[in-house]
């Protein structure tokens, strides 16, 4: 596509001028794999070799681009793509290169600093290019294959998915903002079972991509971490069709919970509850959960074991209860918040937070930030959650300890059930808020 | 018509193994113990997939692989090693699939099924 004919013309893009340029120069492109980075030089040149090699072997008479989009050091990433420009590694592998060498391009993305600003830009790209199809891909990815290209691609070009989310072997420990809040969330508001609602890497439609980029939430969380779940609840709210690929293990750098999650966790979870009150009239209709296809073969895989300090956790927990209690009265129905305190008066050896509380709360916190804020920032109402995941966390982590990943994934597939089955509670409740409003 | 495939191993027992699984799969399975065997049972018996294994003495899986891809390009090829790091480092991509050896042989099955339906 021109750009001068190009609908995004008269916005401020994220692309920078420079990539535009070399965009407008390549007219059109059949795929665009996207790679938004953060200072991720070091590990950048795996992802994009699998990229490439990928698109050689499975889409090797496609045109295709690949782009990363940095919000940090911009030449660091630069010298790294230009390390790679001469392609040895398609005759270490002895693919053949493609009918149209694959290009590969560096933006310095513009506007509000985060991942979410970083994957507009690959989109407006995307746009440019009139793609049929594309992918997002971590920067930090040490487990990719050229097949997740495959994986990614497939169900779009041949299949006319509008969005395919990845599924992938995780630790059990691994996830634990997916696992607590995103995954159960989103299958038992918007009744669809996406295994990871928050997984980075996952494939989209030019459709898809159009109805996400047209959305004025550019200058929001959901421009941060937030960027994930609300392309995946997008899609599911606007029946975009969707399915989910088996990319096998993702190792990436994963996180303790208790050590570096939190801004993460406050941008993921403000995001879900924005979109619990901008989807409300279709959540409220939804009962039970429909399965979403697999693409791939579920193979038997060990992920890296993670550590988790369950004692930090805990400890964070108690420690917080002085401080966050004013709130959480505001918050939470009064048994609720007796319950809580109970919990945290427990002997920490004995320490365990019960499922129903931490769903009943999530929903509580979930109504006080769109409708009952009590004079409070909706910011500092997150914030005051953060203790409560930590000590649910602290909690599956107790009961899982001596379990397997696969039987750690049935005690998640039934805390899955019990949202389902405490929905009622949230509809209800936010039900009589919103008449308590008029 | 019975699909042939190729099991090209040089451990007897994964071999015998695998013969008795893919028979039971319904397909005909011819076997090589190494390369040179492997690329006459592919002249001569016109295999439509290949198992090949990586380790091996003398010409190791990958440069049997390099062979086939230079002269059989459209081959189906899946890699099954004990090994999953020729996975990781992308040096076997160029074939169709890469199984990691396991005592069911499940995923193999699968992936055969899944290649040759393709191919049909």
């Amino acid at each position: 596509m021109n750009l001068s004919e190009s609908p995004l013309i008269n916005q401020k893009l994220a692309v920078d001028d420079h990539a535009q340029e070399q965009l407008h120069n390549l007219k059109h492109a059949d795929i665009i794999i996207g790679i938004p980075s953060y200072n991720n030089a070091d590990s950048i040149g795996r992802v994009i070799k699998a990229a490439d090699l990928g698109l050689a072997k499975y889409f090797p008479n496609r045109k295709s681009v690949i782009l990363i989009s940095e919000g940090g050091d911009h030449e660091k990433t630069r010298n790294a793509v230009n390390g790679l420009k001469d392609k040895n590694y398609f005759e270490d592998s002895f693919i053949a290169k493609p009918e149209f060498e694959t290009e590969v391009l560096v933006t310095q993305y513009r506007g509000t600093s985060g991942k979410g600003t970083a994957i507009k830009a690959i989109f407006e790209a995307a746009k440019i290019l009139d793609v049929k199809a594309g992918c997002m891909l971590d920067a930090d990815l040490r487990s990719i294959s050229p097949e997740w290209i495959e994986l990614l691609i497939a169900p779009i070009i041949y299949k006319e998915f509008g969005f395919v989310a990845p599924y992938y072997s995780r630790h059990k420990y691994d996830g634990t903002i997916t696992n607590m809040i995103a995954f159960p969330l989103t299958l038992a508001l918007y009744g669809r079972r996406v295994r990871q609602p928050i997984g980075g890497d996952f494939g989209f439609s030019l459709e898809l991509i159009e109805s996400l980029l047209s959305k004025d939430v550019w200058e929001t969380d959901i421009a941060r971490f937030g960027i994930d779940i609300w392309m995946t609840t997008v899609a599911i709210c606007e029946n975009f069709r969707i399915c989910q690929s088996f990319l096998g293990a993702k190792i990436h750098d994963a996180k303790d919970p208790g050590n570096d999650l939190s801004p993460m966790f406050k941008q993921v979870v403000g995001t879900i509850f924005s979109l619990i009150n901008i989807y409300m009239d279709s959540w409220v209709r939804v009962k039970g959960s429909k399965p979403t296809a697999i693409f791939g073969f579920e193979s038997e895989v060990a992920p890296k074991p993670i550590d988790i300090d369950v004692s930090n956790l805990i400890d964070k927990f108690s420690d917080s209860v002085p401080k966050y209690m004013p709130v959480w009265r505001k918050v939470l129905a009064p048994e609720n918040c007796k319950k809580l305190e109970e919990v945290a008066k427990a002997d920490p050896a004995l320490f365990e937070m019960p499922v129903d509380l931490w769903i009943k709360s999530l929903f509580d916190f979930s109504i006080a930030y769109n409708l009952r804020t009590d004079g409070m920032d909706p910011a500092e109402i997150i914030e005051a959650l953060v203790p409560i995941y930590y000590a649910m966390t602290a909690s599956f982590v107790r009961r899982t300890q001596n379990l397997d990943s696969y039987q750690a994934e049935e005690l998640i597939t039934q805390q899955c059930s019990y949202f389902e089955k405490l929905k009622p509670y949230l509809v209800e409740r936010w039900q009589n808020e919103k008449k308590g409003d008029m | 018509m019975k699909k042939k495939i190729l099991v090209v191993d040089d451990e007897k027992n994964i071999r015998l193994l695998l013969v008795e699984e893919l028979t039971d799969e319904g397909y005909d399975v011819v076997t090589a113990k190494d390369g040179a065997v492997a690329f006459e049972m592919i002249q001569a018996e016109k295999p439509d997939l290949v198992t090949l294994d990586i380790k091996m003495p003398g010409e190791d899986g990958l440069s049997i692989l390099r062979k086939i891809r230079e002269t059989e390009y459209d081959l189906p090829v899946i890699i099954c090693s004990a090994y999953s790091v020729y996975k990781s480092d992308f040096s076997a991509v160029a074939a169709n699939h890469y199984v990691t050896k396991s005592s069911d042989f499940e995923e193999l099955k699968n992936k055969i099924r899944e290649i040759l339906s393709y191919e049909s």
